[in-house]
C-alpha cells in the first residue's frame, strides 16, 4: 500500500469527524541541497496543480528506497545511478525510476588561474614531476591534492586512478573533510596559487570559482578493474582505472503504487527535466548564499513557470 | 615555478616560497628586485626600520570567495595568513606567525573559549629545563610580558581542548615567520581586533598543506 493510499484511509476516518482531508503524498528529502530544493519544488507543484496535500520527510537516500518499498514514502527526488543501482534492483517491485536523468560528473579540477600559471590541461599532466612541483606546499618535491574524505568510496577509486595514470608517484593524495578542501581552494583562489583537486558536479564550487575540469580519455570499462579492499588486502595493486569515471545520472523515483493511484502525478514526475545547471544553482543558493531550500524552490518556480506548465500538461 | 613566483610577486610582494617549510618565507625587495629570505634577523630589522611588519602581513580587508559563513576563521599557515570571513565575499586578512616546526596539525575546530590577558602556564618540560619558566609553573599572570599577549582563543574539537591556541605576542616582529610552538600568534592589536569580532563557537579551519603535513595528519 502506498503512503498515498494509506493517508486516504486515515483521511476517510477523519472525514467522519470533521473537515475533509486531501490525500497526502509523502516526498522523501535526502540531506543535500539539490535534493532538498527538488523535493520542495515537487511538493509545491503537487499542491498547486494536483490538489493533494504534501508532506516532506527528511530521510537518507538509501533508506528512502526502503521506505518507498514499505509504503511510507511516495517520491524520491534524486536517485543517483549507477551508485544506487543495486538498491534499485532490489526494490524493482515497488520503486520506479523515471526515465529522464540529469548527467553528473566526477573527475579532477583546477582553477583558471592555475591553468594560466602552469599550463596544465589533462589528468595525465600530473604524472610529470615538473608539473606536480607547482602543487608542492611542503617542499618534498611532490605536489599535494585532495581526493575526498577517506569515508567516500570515490576516494579509494581516486587512489587507483592516481596509480593508473602515474601521478601516485608525483602527487601526495590527501584525505580530509570536504569543508577543509573547499576552504583551501578558496585560499588558493584568493592568492592566485595553483591548486588541483577531486571534483564532482553538480556542486556550488563551479559557481563560486572559475573552475576548469582536467581532460582525460572518456570512460572505458576495459580500463577499469576495481577490487574491493574488503575482498583483497592488495586491492590497490590489483585495481586499475585508467580512464574517466563513468558519467552518473540522477533520476526522480516514485512508488509503483502511485502509478495506479495518481497517474497524472506520475506523468508530471516523468516529465520533470531538471538540468545540471539547475542543480548547481540549488547547491549554490543553499550552500553559499545560505538560503532555505523552501525559499530557493519558490524562487526557482517563479523563474521557471513555462517549464512547469510544460511538465504538468 | 618562476611564472608562479612572478605572479605572486605582482600580487603580493611576500610569499612563503613554494612551501610552509620552517623559515622559508621570502619577501620581494623592490629596490634590488630580488627575493630575499625573511628570517628573524631580517624581520627584526624590518620592524625597527618601518615600525611594523611588511604590508602584506598587516590587517586588511580582501576579496575572499567562500561558502563558509561570516564569522568563520580560515588559517593558511603556509602563507602566514588568518582570514575572518565577512559577508559579501570579503574577509579580514591578518598576518600570523606559526609553529617553528610547522603546525603538525590541520583540521576543523571551534573557538571553545576566549580570554583577555590570558594566564600562561609553561609546559612541564620547559619548567624542568628553564629556571625562568619554573617560577611560573603555576601560571604566569596576564600582562604585557606574558608570551600569550593580549588575547587568546582556545581551540576545541567537540568539547575537548586541543591545546592549540590563537594568541597575541610580545614579539610583534615575528609575524610572517615559523617561530612559535605549534600555536598561531598575531600582533596584539590584531588579536584584540579578532577577539572583538569572533564569538565563542566560531568555526576554525586550519588548512591541510605545507607545514601541516610535516608530522602527518
Amino acid at each position: 500500500m502506498s503512503a498515498w493510499v494509506r493517508s486516504i484511509l486515515t483521511g476517510a476516518c477523519a472525514l467522519a469527524a470533521g473537515p475533509a482531508l486531501a490525500a497526502t503524498v509523502v516526498v522523501g528529502v535526502p540531506a543535500w541541497p539539490s535534493a532538498e530544493v527538488t523535493a520542495s519544488i515537487i511538493g509545491k507543484v503537487l499542491e498547486e496543480h494536483y490538489g493533494v496535500a504534501v508532506r516532506l520527510r527528511p530521510i537518507g537516500s538509501m533508506e528512502l528506497l526502503g521506505a518507498i518499498d514499505r509504503g511510507e514514502v511516495d517520491i524520491h527526488p534524486e536517485i543517483w545511478l549507477p551508485n544506487l543501482q543495486s538498491f534499485v534492483d532490489d526494490y524493482a517491485k515497488s520503486v520506479v525510476v523515471a526515465d529522464y536523468g540529469v548527467t553528473a560528473m566526477q573527475g579532477l579540477c583546477t582553477t583558471r588561474d592555475t591553468v594560466e600559471a602552469t599550463g596544465i590541461k589533462s589528468v595525465g599532466d600530473l604524472a610529470k614531476p615538473e608539473m606536480a612541483a607547482y602543487f608542492d606546499t611542503d617542499e618534498d618535491g611532490k605536489g599535494e591534492m585532495w581526493i575526498g574524505p577517506a569515508s567516500w568510496s570515490s576516494a579509494r577509486i581516486e587512489r587507483v586512478r592516481a596509480k593508473s595514470y602515474g601521478y601516485a608517484d608525483t602527487m601526495m593524495l590527501l584525505n580530509m573533510p570536504e569543508d577543509m578542501a573547499m576552504a583551501s581552494i578558496d585560499a588558493a583562489a584568493a592568492l592566485g596559487q595553483p591548486v588541483v583537486f577531486y571534483c564532482y558536479s553538480p556542486h556550488y564550487v563551479f559557481a563560486l570559482h572559475d573552475i576548469v575540469r582536467l581532460e582525460e580519455p572518456p570512460h572505458d570499462p576495459a580500463t577499469w578493474t576495481i577490487v574491493q579492499a574488503e575482498d583483497d588486502p592488495a586491492w590497490l595493486a590489483h585495481s586499475t582505472a585508467a580512464s574517466a569515471w563513468e558519467p552518473s545520472h540522477f533520476h526522480i523515483g516514485y512508488a509503483r503504487a502511485l502509478a495506479d493511484d495518481q497517474p497524472a502525478i506520475v506523468a508530471f514526475l516523468q516529465h520533470i527535466a531538471l538540468t545540471e545547471d539547475d542543480a548547481a544553482m540549488m547547491s549554490y543558493a543553499v550552500h553559499v548564499e545560505g538560503r532555505a531550500p523552501d525559499a530557493v524552490a519558490d524562487a526557482w518556480l517563479a523563474d521557471n513557470k513555462e517549464r512547469i506548465e510544460e511538465w504538468v500538461k | 615555478m618562476k611564472r608562479m613566483l612572478s605572479r605572486a610577486a605582482a600580487a603580493l610582494g611576500v610569499v612563503a616560497l613554494s612551501a610552509g617549510i620552517a623559515h622559508a618565507t621570502q619577501i620581494f625587495d623592490p629596490s634590488t628586485r630580488a627575493w630575499v629570505s625573511y628570517d628573524p634577523k631580517r624581520a627584526i630589522d624590518y620592524y625597527r626600520a618601518h615600525g611594523g611588519v611588511p604590508a602584506d602581513f598587516r590587517r586588511q580587508v580582501v576579496k575572499f570567495r567562500t561558502a563558509e559563513k561570516p564569522g568563520t576563521i580560515i588559517i593558511d599557515g603556509n602563507r602566514h595568513f588568518l582570514y575572518l570571513v565577512l559577508p559579501n565575499f570579503q574577509a579580514i586578512r591578518y598576518g600570523i606567525g606559526v609553529g617553528r616546526d610547522g603546525f603538525g596539525w590541520a583540521g576543523i575546530v571551534r573557538v571553545g573559549r576566549k580570554a583577555e590577558w590570558p594566564t600562561w602556564t609553561p609546559p612541564a618540560e620547559m619548567v624542568a629545563r628553564d629556571p625562568n619558566s619554573a617560577k611560573y609553573a603555576n601560571g604566569m599572570p596576564g600582562g604585557p610580558d606574558n608570551p600569550l599577549g593580549a588575547r587568546a582563543f582556545y581551540l576545541y574539537e567537540g568539547n575537548r581542548d586541543t591545546i592549540y591556541r590563537i594568541h597575541g605576542t610580545t614579539e610583534p616582529w615575528s609575524i610572517g615567520l615559523d617561530i612559535s610552538s605549534g600555536c598561531i600568534r598575531m600582533n596584539n592589536d590584531d588579536v584584540i581586533d579578532l577577539f572583538n569580532r569572533v564569538e565563542v563557537g566560531a568555526k576554525v579551519i586550519v588548512l591541510m598543506q605545507g607545514a601541516a603535513l610535516y608530522k602527518g595528519v
